[in-house]
């Protein structure tokens, strides 16, 4: 009856589970590498973004240190100061020419005296000299100019960036001195380099970093995340802008005044990103068929060391309990827990089996016991009152044939007998012959009742045999183990010159019988065959257990030949040797008497058959009975 | 339940036994008092004519209560111990389905009788005295008789067993 719950077999619970995991174990995988290792991918990006605008900065920062050496050399410089103080004119024609700004990559070189009146200048927007006053920042008045063109100490610099009317640029202003720093101080050279495109070409060539500047307005708003300038700062503010294929980092850098004056954008293609969600599809992926292969290889293992083990045991114990064959054995040699549950269930269907070989034999001695019993109790009951109808009939005629009527009759004739005796002679016979008239009453009456009874006890019998025809419990049974048990019939004083031998194939051949009654035709065979041979004159012999399975009239039957080397028996005694009530005190047979073995065959679909080739030349009985089922 | 043969001085028995025709042969064997007086009459004018030394046997008299159950039989027990002439002898059928088995009937009765005699009579021979006497003591007032049995050998051994008390 089912009780609601749907019944999995164990090779889908197993197929289930492994499922379910590598699907929980995908499931984590994707999360882990989705929420883990792609975000440390682009961390990773935004980190070489950050270096790449870094790296940038760092650049123009080294232009600034190269154009602030360079100022320096040409400061720093007896000529110079000899030039700046009108002592050295000729330092004009020889150093200050047009090849000079071009070699030392400049856009403005100026010379300042101490007055702040311009000496020499120079300025070049890239193609072509402009004049000085074109750049906007050297207006004699303005913030820019005060700054740049004079100095009040030796030490004092301004190096920095400038946003000019030509563009932004790299300057570097400083005090003229001799070469050995000492002064006083003789003037000012200014020197700048522009940051445009040629520039900006070189930059990206030596950074490798897809840069790109634009001059800020100082008016403009400069967002918040950029308050910091890359170039005030040990570390500037930036501002990253993801896009699809790239991340725009974004800073400031500020001129002499700290005011905002280029916004320096460094590309940064999103290779890492890319590679790594590549990398993730790729773990991925892996896992999945990891997963997919441990799980399928699990399964496979599971199944063929777990599942289809215990499939087999499952099947082997329903075999059984639809068959009811307890000779079936798994023969399970596995050394693992399995194989110790099958050689355990084994030897638990070894317990079983011999248990119901004792249940079966108890269960037919009780129930013959009981039928026995059963069948005494009702045929006592029936006899008690024949047996009585015949005591009563017994004890009126043993009175009626102690009367002395006829001493009675011989008095009363006799003249010599007394009136008075013959009057009581005549009491008497007349009280005889009315308990003589009774007695016959009563004796009819009796064995009427005794008539009655024997008819009671002769349905008694019918009745029983009725029950004697009661088909017997029939089972698969292997023929060694019966036989086993059958020769205990041999008495154990038996002579040791009669040998008894199991040959071809008794151990490989099971029968379907009943038990008791087999083992009961068997020992008579055999006890038949020891008598024949003790019988003989030598009184050494031999009996020999061979059988075979063959087809008889297209059914499977084992032939069990049990052979002796006895008496033997003639043709005449062949044709009698199974009927009923013959004896066998003749053919040198004894035991529960072969008519009963033919019936008790019979009753088990089975037959059997003698053959001897003359007396003195030993005797075969061949006993033909249904193969075991399912074997 | 059947009752015969009311007098002081019989042998007061009472049987149980689930089978009719046996209750039959028992009251057969028992109350054949009336029966035997012409027999009686017959002896006695046989030994005044041929033997006149001869004394006549005095046969004994039963008082035969019957029933088919043994609760039936506990119950006539304890209603005769009641009444104050318990019964001399009980006799019962060791199986009576469907009701107890004589033995426990018997056991019972013991308990409310120590002196009754008691007599297992049955057809089965499963029940081992040995286990009779354990339950129904003592052994000398226990008797056991296989079926089938001579009804008149059993009166005849059922008066002894009272004589002998």
């Amino acid at each position: 009856m089912s009780n609601g719950v749907t019944k999995r077999s164990l090779q889908e619970k197993v197929s289930i589970t492994l499922l379910a995991v590598m699907g929980a174990l995908s499931v984590l995988s994707f999360i882990v590498l989705k929420e883990v290792v792609a975000p440390a991918f682009d961390e990773l990006e935004l980190v070489q973004a950050q270096s790449n605008l870094n790296r940038a900065e760092k650049a123009i920062a080294n232009d600034l240190e190269n154009l602030v050496a360079i100022a320096g050399d040409w400061a720093v410089w007896d000529d110079a100061y000899d030039y700046a103080t009108g002592e050295y004119p000729a330092f004009e024609a020889s150093n200050l020419d047009r090849p000079t700004l071009t070699n030392l990559d400049l856009a403005l070189l100026a010379y300042y005296d101490t007055a702040g009146d311009l000496i020499w200048g120079q300025a070049s927007n890239g193609d072509s000299l402009v004049a000085l006053a074109e750049l906007g920042i050297l207006e004699p008045g303005t913030e820019t100019a005060a700054l740049l063109i004079t100095h009040a100490e030796l030490e004092a610099r301004e190096n920095g960036l400038l946003d000019t009317d030509i563009g932004p640029m790299l300057i570097s202003s400083w005090p003229v001195q001799r070469s050995d720093s000492t002064g006083p101080i003789a003037g000012t050279m200014i020197m700048g380099q522009l940051l445009d495109g040629t520039r900006l070409a070189r930059l990206r060539e030596r950074t490798e970093v897809m840069l790109d500047w634009r001059a800020i307005d100082h008016d403009a708003d400069v967002p918040a995340a950029l308050q910091t300038p890359l170039n005030g700062s040990s570390a500037g503010s930036m501002l990253h802008e993801s896009a699809e294929d790239e991340i725009v980092s974004s800073g400031v850098l500020v001129d002499l005044f700290s005011a905002p004056i280029i916004l320096l954008d460094a590309r940064t293609p999103r290779q890492i990103s890319a590679l790594g969600q590549s990398t993730v599809n790729g773990a991925l992926l892996f896992l999945s068929l990891a997963a997919l292969i441990v799980a399928v290889v699990a399964w496979l293992l599971l199944r063929s060391v777990i599942v289809l083990p215990l499939e087999g045991l499952a099947k082997h114990i329903t075999g059984i309990r639809k068959s009811g064959d307890l000779s079936q054995r798994l023969n399970d040699t596995r050394a693992d827990e399995i194989g110790s549950l099958a050689g355990e269930f084994d030897k638990l269907t070894d317990e079983l089996q011999e248990a119901r070989k004792l249940l079966l034999d108890q269960s037919f001695k009780a129930g013959k016991a009981d039928n026995a019993a059963e069948v005494l109790h009702n045929i006592r009951n029936a006899m008690t009152p024949l047996i009585n109808s015949i005591d009563r009939l017994a004890k009126d005629l043993g009175v009626t044939d102690g009367l002395k009527v006829r001493q009675a009759v011989e008095e009363l004739t006799s003249d010599e007998c007394p009136a008075e005796r013959a009057g009581k002679l005549l009491q008497y016979i007349e009280s005889a012959f009315s308990h003589i008239e009774g007695t016959n009453r009563h004796a009819s009456e009796n064995l009427g009742v005794a008539s009655k009874q024997a008819r009671q006890v002769e349905a008694i019998l019918v009745d029983q045999e009725k029950h004697a025809k009661v088909s017997p419990v029939m089972e698969n049974l292997p023929l060694h183990e019966v036989l086993d048990e059958a020769v205990l019939v041999i008495p154990k004083t038996a002579d040791p010159e009669i040998k008894l031998e199991l040959v071809n194939g008794v151990s490989q051949c099971s029968v379907r019988a009943h038990r008791v009654g087999l083992l009961q035709v068997l020992g008579n065979l055999i006890l038949n065959a020891y008598e024949s041979i003790q019988r003989g004159q030598s009184h050494v012999g031999r009996i020999e257990l061979s059988a075979v399975t063959e087809s008889v009239e297209d059914k499977p039957m084992v032939r069990l030949i049990v052979r002796d080397s006895g008496c033997g028996f003639d043709d005449d005694f062949k044709q009698k040797i199974f009927q009923r009530g013959y004896s066998s005190k003749q053919g040198n047979l004894s035991g529960l008497g072969l008519h009963w073995c033919a019936n008790a065959l019979a009753g088990m679909g089975g037959r059997i058959q003698a053959e001897s080739r003359g007396p003195g030349q030993g005797a075969e009985f061949h006993v033909l009975l249904p193969v075991a089922q399912g074997g | 339940m059947n009752t015969q043969h009311q007098n002081d001085d019989s042998i007061r028995i009472l049987i149980a036994d689930d089978d009719e025709h046996i209750l039959d042969c028992y009251r057969e064997a028992f109350g054949e008092a009336d029966a035997t007086d012409h027999m009686k009459a017959l002896d006695a004018l046989e030994a005044e004519l041929f033997n006149p030394s001869t004394d006549i046997e005095d046969t004994p008299k039963f008082e035969v209560v019957s029933c088919k159950q043994g609760d039936d039989a506990i119950s006539l027990a304890k209603e005769a111990a009641n009444d104050g002439h318990p019964f001399d002898v009980v006799i019962l059928d060791v199986r009576m389905p469907p009701g107890i088995d004589g033995v426990e009937a018997g056991s019972q009765i013991r308990d409310l009788d120590p002196d009754v005699e008691i007599v297992f009579v049955t057809g089965y021979s499963d029940v081992p005295r040995e286990e009779l006497e354990r339950r129904v003591p003592p052994p000398m007032r226990l008797h056991y008789f296989n079926k089938p049995i001579s009804f008149m050998k059993l009166a005849e051994d059922v008066a002894s067993i009272v004589k002998a008390q």
